[in-house]
């Protein structure tokens, strides 16, 4: 997978999280990873079908989730991930995937469309991406570690 | 009752004109506003049955008030105007959530049919709702029959609300097209294992080789199944994404803007879960 092909969702993160109610969005990371990728707390999951076809897998511990989701709740505090913040973080994945697909289109891959999220609650999990290699992007969202993995082709 | 119509426009000489065409029409119009901050409170506070939406404003554009909108309320109805046509808008807007679409300069008839078509009933999704999970069933019956030599029954789960866990493997795909939508397929691994077995005719090699023959099933369902579909109705051009597989755990399983319609295949192997839903909105455009 192209590299330069993660621009247009590091734009839809920058774009998309200062409306929801975070200051300081920063890139720390990107690595090219296998199809199958660990994780431990959350995983949302949105496909993405048109002219590129994949998924978009965005990833944090559940204390981050919870930390997240808060933050967009005005700062409610949670004392479980609960119905609210579970629709909070997809709220969230959706939006920016959304704004992502308009991004594509400003490239010239266009006519993409997105699938609702569904979200995996669970410890040290797996999951296996419909691509040989995905490319993962590890942002700190107001101090709030996410990890975002893009498999797309 | 009256429709109650709320008017979010930058330019004051638009909203008159759009207030006139409503009014025009037999609509009352309830709010008026330019900026996002003044937008959530009149909306609480008037709860209009339909917003109608300027594309472009200063500050804070009509995209972004319609994503503050439907985080504070998801049944908001917003109808967006706009003197912009052009396709990547009207994917951004359907994306987004909006319902229905009006071209600026408005013209009080147009917008008249498009309020009146958001507010209908959408008997395209209810019919959707009907369809689907009898595809899907139909599509994992004849497939794991065919593929796996098992007879499948089905147990129909009433139950909706309850959050699902996983068995060990769980496939989730993606569905595009007039409505987007969610297959989720899970199984515990050792079932995944006799089916694999079972279509193989030998002992699969590993995990991974289990894993992608549950992928494969879904993929191949999950096609099946919308192409039966989009035969009935052609409208509804579903189209499917490649699967995401998810294991190793007990992970539970979520779709919070997804009602999904559940119900368990048995199968000499064990059960195979299966859940289909769509999501509503954005098809009104004129």
């Amino acid at each position: 997978m192209d590299v330069a092909m993660i621009n247009p969702i590091l734009v839809a993160f920058a774009e998309i999280l200062p409306q929801i109610g975070f200051q300081k969005v920063e890139k720390k990371s990107v690595a090219l990873v296998g199809s199958t990728i660990d994780y431990d707390g959350i995983l949302l999951n949105i496909a993405m079908i048109g002219s590129i076809k994949g998924v978009i897998l965005i990833g944090m511990d559940l204390d981050s989730a919870k930390r997240f989701a808060s933050k967009m709740m005005m700062g409610m505090e949670l004392a479980e991930f609960d119905k609210l913040a579970q629709s909070a973080i997809s709220e969230m994945g959706n939006m920016v995937c959304a704004n992502a697909c308009t991004q594509y289109s400003k490239i010239n891959v266009s006519g993409l469309d997105i699938s609702p999220p569904t979200l995996m609650i669970g410890a040290k999990g797996q999951a296996t991406l419909p691509v040989l290699q995905a490319l993962t992007i590890l942002f700190s969202v107001d101090d709030i570690p996410v990890k975002v993995y893009v498999g797309l082709v | 009752m009256g429709i109650k119509v709320m008017v979010v426009d930058d330019s004051p000489f638009s909203r008159m004109i759009v207030t006139e065409a409503l009014t025009e029409q037999g609509y009352e119009v309830v709010g008026e506003t330019d900026s996002l901050e003044e937008l959530i409170e009149m909306y609480n506070t008037s709860k209009p049955d339909i917003v109608t939406m300027d594309i472009a404003m200063p500050g804070s554009d009509g995209f972004e008030c319609s994503r503050a909108l439907l985080r504070n309320d998801p049944k908001a109805k917003i109808i967006l105007a706009s003197s912009m046509k052009d396709e990547e808008t009207e994917a951004e807007a359907k994306r987004i959530g909006v319902l229905g679409y009006v071209q600026k300069p408005v013209d009080g008839e147009a917008l008249s049919k498009v309020i009146q078509n958001v507010l209908a009933p959408d008997t395209l999704f209810s019919q959707l709702g009907e369809l689907a999970i009898e595809a899907f069933k139909e599509a994992l019956a004849q497939n794991v029959t065919r593929m796996a030599k098992t007879p499948v029954t089905f147990i129909d789960s009433e139950d909706i609300d309850t959050p699902y866990i996983s068995q060990g493997i769980t496939c989730v795909i993606g569905i595009i097209g007039q409505y987007a939508g969610t297959m989720m397929m899970d199984l515990s691994t050792e079932s995944a294992e006799k089916i694999a077995e079972a279509i193989l005719r030998r002992p699969a090699k590993g995990k991974e080789e289990i894993i992608a023959m549950v992928a494969e099933l879904g993929n191949i369902i999950a096609g099946i199944a919308c192409s039966m579909i989009n035969k009935k109705e052609k409208a509804y051009s579903l189209r499917v994404s490649p699967p995401s597989m998810f294991h190793g755990n007990t992970a539970e399983i979520v779709s919070p803007s997804v009602k999904l319609q559940r119900c368990l295949a048995e199968t000499d192997f064990g059960g195979i879960f299966l859940g289909v839903g769509f999501k509503k909105g954005a098809i009104l455009w004129m």
